[in-house]
């Protein structure tokens, strides 16, 4: 069973800031999606063959965006650097 | 026709459609592209042909959404791969393609540009997540289009809109350039009117990229010279599990038909089990969370994105750009799985459903022993009505059950029209095993020219 306390903890984790309508929404789905996650628990554990290899390749410098097509997506830029939230 | 005179046609119906099938428009850049295809300056296997791209897929100095608020004024740097492989072969672009936002869903209703419909019908929705493609290329406004299906999201609407729909083998079409939400399962394939022409675009986009690691290095056959290849005497398996409860009985009866059809056609039918599907629609949804909730980590408004007005610190500033930036459904998804990841709930859920998922996939290799291909219902129903379950989360991810198996396998499947409702069109998939989409081809072939299913408006 998921509380509302418990929602709100996982929003701050995601970094998504919930108002209260969603928050009592989210608690109500939640609890009846989980509930029904819950028949994974019959699967009897059996080892996972791994089919993930690692994929690599030399270091070479090559070709790639111009710092103006880096930046012309930013909604803030500064000095031609993104401009980020203060820190202090 | 010249070029120019046919984009135009698709141009004109884009604009007098009532279906919103199209975020982004590219009127001056689709005219200039057919204007070079007919001076002789683009030639290639698509010289000329109107394409629609899912706005999920990067398009070089073309707007790229995901139909989200959060990518509302997104301009990609670069092309995606398979973009790249269009532009060699000629290929006019038209435009963008509505569909789920950041692909999460089954209807096309969660879009931020307002929902798309059903060309059949204007009450209904188009499936989704790649719902735009499917309905553009039904309605005429584009002959070809890419989709991308994680769980279902190519072949739902291409069942939904009576069109052709493949969901490729994992690691046969490469993923860079395409917005990642479950990238263990997603694959970009291709939608068309004809199984000939959904064969044409797929030898386009298949092959290598070693921009994608997940990308393989398997040679790409000649699809379409290959399509009439003889498919008597093909042992085709009908698994039980998914005629399941909840599947429409004219839904069963279409599939059944077609499944005669095939027979007719010398192919050898029997029906086969697969008792871990069961745990398919959890396990899928458990898995395409968790990985959405790490690939939509990048979202905070700095190097792009939504930004809202006033800074503060940095956690409440990420905070606020997602919170106004993501629409409810991705908000959900990014949740559950934050939750699924973190400490305590890995074991219950995420590593259960990679147990699931291979049993799931265990069930597959044993029946790709005995059979060459299956066939299933692509969707338990014909397009349900607007509105109809997005109050209901849970109800909407029910929707999946027949198309999620196929991404947790990594195998191939097509949706092909077998049958209406009505008006509204029934689509079946034919599955086969990795790298065989061939062998689907040649199938849904001989099925179309013995048939008279082909849906388009």
């Amino acid at each position: 069973m998921i509380t509302k306390t418990d929602v709100e903890q996982i929003a701050w984790l995601a970094c998504i800031e919930l108002d209260e309508e969603d928050m009592q929404a989210f608690t109500i789905q939640f609890n009846a999606i989980l509930e029904y996650f819950e028949e994974l628990e019959d699967i009897e554990a059996e080892p996972i063959e791994e089919e993930e290899r690692n994929v690599l390749r030399a270091d070479e410098v090559t070709a790639s965006l111009t710092q103006q097509e880096a930046l012309a997506n930013a909604p803030r830029v500064e000095n031609g650097y993104f401009r980020g939230p203060r820190i202090l | 026709m010249s070029h120019r005179e046919h984009v135009e046609e698709s141009l004109d119906a884009i604009r007098r459609s009532k279906l919103n099938a199209f975020i982004t428009v590219d009127y001056e850049g689709a005219r200039r592209q057919a204007e070079e295809a007919d001076a002789g300056e683009l030639d290639g296997r698509l010289a000329g042909i109107p394409i629609a791209i899912k706005d999920a897929i990067s398009t070089k100095g073309l707007r790229t959404t995901c139909a989200s608020k959060m990518l509302e004024d997104y301009v990609p740097p670069y092309d995606a791969f398979v973009v790249k492989k269009l532009r060699e072969e000629g290929a006019v672009i038209i435009g963008k393609t509505n569909m789920d936002e950041f692909s999460m869903g089954t209807s096309t209703e969660t879009s931020f540009f307002g929902p798309c419909k059903n060309p059949w019908d204007l009450e209904r929705v188009p499936g989704g997540s790649s719902g735009g493609s499917a309905a553009a290329v039904a309605a005429r406004e584009a002959d070809l289009a890419l989709g991308s299906d994680t769980g279902g999201s190519i072949r739902c609407p291409a069942s939904f809109c009576g069109v052709v729909g493949l969901k490729p083998t994992y690691g046969r079409v490469s993923r860079s350039g395409l917005v990642s939400y479950g990238n263990s399962m997603e694959q970009i394939g291709p939608i068309a009117r004809t199984v000939e022409a959904c064969a044409t675009l797929f030898e386009v986009i298949a092959g290598y990229d070693p921009l994608d690691s997940t990308s393989r290095d398997v040679p790409v056959p000649h699809y379409v010279a290959r399509l009439t290849d003889e498919i008597a005497g093909l042992e085709v398996g009908v698994p039980q599990d998914f005629f399941g409860e909840g599947v429409d009985p004219v839904v069963e009866n279409a599939t059944w038909e077609a499944i005669a059809v095939l027979e007719s056609l010398g192919v050898h039918v029997k029906e086969t089990s697969m008792p871990n599907l069961k745990y398919a629609l959890s396990a899928y949804y458990v898995q395409a969370m968790s990985e959405a909730s790490s690939n939509l980590a990048r979202y905070s408004g700095i190097i792009y994105g939504h930004r809202v007005q006033k800074d503060h610190d940095w956690h409440t500033t990420f905070s606020e750009n997602r919170a106004s930036g993501f629409g409810k459904e991705v908000k959900r998804r990014i949740l559950l799985g934050t939750y699924a990841l973190s400490a305590g709930y890995y074991d219950k859920y995420y590593l259960k459903a990679r147990e699931a998922r291979a049993l799931i996939s265990r069930d597959f290799q044993r029946v790709f022993k005995q059979f060459d291909a299956l066939i299933a219902p692509t969707m338990p129903y014909v397009a349900f009505k607007i509105g109809e379950k997005i109050e209901d989360p849970l109800s909407l991810y029910k929707v999946d059950i027949n198309t999620v198996p196929i991404n947790l396998a990594n195998v191939p499947s097509l949706s092909v029209p077998c049958g209406r409702k009505g008006r509204l069109p029934i689509g079946m998939q034919i599955i086969g095993d990795q790298f065989n989409e061939q062998l689907l081809f040649n199938i849904a072939f001989q099925f179309e020219q013995n048939t008279n299913n082909t849906c388009a408006l």
